[in-house]
């Protein structure tokens, strides 16, 4: 594993000298996209809840961005801060609410919050420019330039991997699994599961706010899309695309998810057919993930759902 | 604002609730039955529509016969998808059936896109209802009462299908305890494919008939799906009257929210919608699971 890591982190430090200009945008999406995929997972392969609202908190960090350069002039770098809080008091929101609540009515509740935001950004012209966006948000510095937008991703994407490689393997990490697999048993030894959850959604949408503050250094703009359902999707697709269950399945479907969307709308229009084709055949006969076709065959179960 | 504007407004609103009705009450039934949450219903719903569209070449004078025709090739539609994917994925993970249904709605939005092209479709007033009425001196779209008298028509004999009938009690029965039907020697995979055959049927009943009022292009479909879930989940999963209550309450929602604060009204719909699942997550007329041990 270790060498592999090494073998990996190489090729991604040299990759941008390797690439034409195109490239190196696909590549940019891809680790974005991937360290979006990383914090959804955090709360997904953990606890076992399949959020639907994570486009709330990569969107809330992505407006926040925009609006401060915008409307107040602030530098683009310094509104991290202020993006990753806001991604965090959304998460704080919807966790709060809705970790309660089980399977679909979770999924469903969390689908309302992120819609809500949607909304209102689409349609209030007065603020976020409603379906208009926001338009023109320019970084300045290494963030502007792609070269230095690749390496800024791929330092998040690292420090986003350590950050849930390190809560898997502490007490917390092992508590929340506990959580997930026995519930009961986890109330019944003193374990808050309601806080556990709702600490595990909040570090999952502040992450997630990360790549949404990476998103619009690289489109320069802002967008209602950011909090529509599709954008929780996405993300949903990159994971278990990838595999969900590996440690870094949600990169791999990432980087899948992008390149292939790049090479197919270069030969067509009709990319959600294909993307639609994929995603029919992973379900029916790899649901284990892409990550899977390439791992010596480990007979495990499919995941089943709880009777 | 005065009486017949308001009327008039509220006909509208209940207009958009008989089409919501007949999208959302499909998706209520399968996942009723199914387990299944549905991303693709409202790919089926704009594909009834233009079924509709592509058999009457967009003339409005065969409309109701060739509605007969759209209805069953969506009835079709929903059985050939449940056979050959819906069973796969039934005793499967939550997040394999959304990806499925998901994948689904990417096929279906470019299949469309594909054979009947991406531009808005849309038709005249039906046969009969040509003319419009006059509703205290206001001319009114007399198709949109025909409309709202088409979805409690469906609704009325979907009820006495479920509650009159000896098939609609095993439809009934399976939503409670399959397991029991099975041992009882009912065929539940049939009548899981009944059952997702007619949700989609009413599916693209409901694109059909509305056509009329709204024009179609492959885009609608996610939008439309979202509706559904608004209407689902207000009303309550599984419920027949929940669904239609759930309609009305999000039709006349839209038709006045648009009046009075249109730039939220869109974001009240949503607030409604997570307001009923923190107080009553079962919804407004759903009942409350059993308690099972």
């Amino acid at each position: 594993m270790r060498a592999k890591l090494a073998v990996a982190a190489v090729v991604l430090a040299v990759l941008p000298w390797l690439l034409h200009d195109y490239g190196l945008q696909i590549a940019i999406q891809a680790l974005v996209l991937a360290g979006f995929a990383m914090a959804f997972n955090l709360l997904f392969r953990n606890t076992g809840l399949l959020s639907f609202g994570h486009a709330a908190c990569f969107g809330a960090a992505g407006y926040t961005t925009t609006l401060l350069v915008s409307k107040l002039a602030w530098n683009f770098a310094a509104t991290l801060p202020l993006a990753l809080v806001a991604s965090a008091l959304v998460a704080l929101v919807i966790g709060f609410f809705s970790v309660r609540l089980s399977k679909i009515y979770f999924t469903m509740l969390t689908l309302a919050f992120a819609q809500m935001l949607w909304a209102v950004s689409h349609k209030w012209y007065g603020f976020t420019g409603g379906d208009n966006g926001i338009t023109g948000v320019l970084p300045p510095g290494v963030l502007g330039n792609p070269k230095g937008l690749y390496y800024a991703s791929l330092v998040s994407l690292a420090l986003v991997s350590a950050i849930i490689h390190m809560v898997r393997r502490s007490p917390a990490g092992y508590t929340l699994r506990a959580v997930r697999d026995n519930p009961a048993r986890a109330e019944a030894i003193g374990i808050s599961a309601f806080e556990y959850m709702v600490g595990a959604f909040v570090l999952s949408g502040t992450l997630s706010g990360l790549a949404g503050f990476l998103q619009v250094a690289w489109q320069h703009s802002a967008f209602p899309d950011l909090f529509y359902w599709t954008t929780s999707a996405e993300v949903i697709i990159a994971v278990i695309l990838g595999g969900s269950a590996e440690f870094f399945g949600p990169v791999v479907g990432a980087v899948v998810l992008v390149v292939l969307e790049a090479v197919v709308r270069s030969h067509t229009q009709y990319w959600p057919l294909a993307l639609g084709l994929v995603l029919l055949a992973m379900v029916l006969f790899f649901p284990r993930g892409v990550i899977s076709l390439f791992q010596r065959q480990r007979r495990a179960e499919v995941p089943r759902a709880a009777a | 604002m005065t009486l017949p504007f308001f009327f008039l407004e509220f006909m509208t609103g209940l207009a958009s609730a008989a089409s919501l009705f007949l999208l959302a009450v499909g998706l209520s039934l399968i996942f009723g039955a199914l387990g299944i949450v549905n991303f693709a219903h409202g790919s089926f719903f704009v594909l009834g529509a233009y079924f509709l569209f592509a058999l009457t070449r967009g003339d409005a004078a065969g409309f109701w016969h060739y509605l007969l025709v759209a209805v069953a090739a969506s009835v079709v539609v929903g059985a050939v998808v449940e056979r050959v994917f819906m069973r796969r994925v039934l005793n499967r993970a939550e997040h394999y059936q959304i990806l499925l249904t998901y994948a689904l709605l990417l096929i279906i939005e470019d299949v469309c896109k594909i054979c009947f092209g991406a531009d808005y479709k849309s038709i005249g007033m039906p046969r009969g209802f040509e003319m419009p009425v006059f509703v205290l001196g206001i001319p009114f779209p007399s198709y949109y009462l025909g409309l709202v008298g088409l979805a409690a028509a469906a609704a009325l004999l979907l009820w006495l299908f479920l509650h009159r009938t000896r098939y609609g009690r095993l439809v009934r029965a399976v939503t409670q305890d399959r397991e029991m039907l099975e041992a009882l020697g009912v065929n539940v995979p049939l009548l899981f494919t009944v059952i997702f055959a007619a949700g989609i049927g009413l599916a693209g009943f409901g694109g059909a008939v509305s056509l009329p009022l709204q024009s179609i292009s492959t885009g609608v479909a996610v939008d439309a799906v979202i509706s559904a879930f608004i209407v689902v989940v207000v009303g309550g999963l599984g419920s027949i009257w929940g669904t239609l209550l759930g309609a009305i309450l999000i039709g006349e929602i839209q038709a006045f929210g648009a009046l009075v604060l249109p730039e939220f009204s869109i974001a009240f719909t949503y607030v409604l919608m997570a307001a009923v699942l923190l107080f009553r997550p079962w919804g407004l007329l759903g009942r409350p699971p059993a308690v099972r041990t």
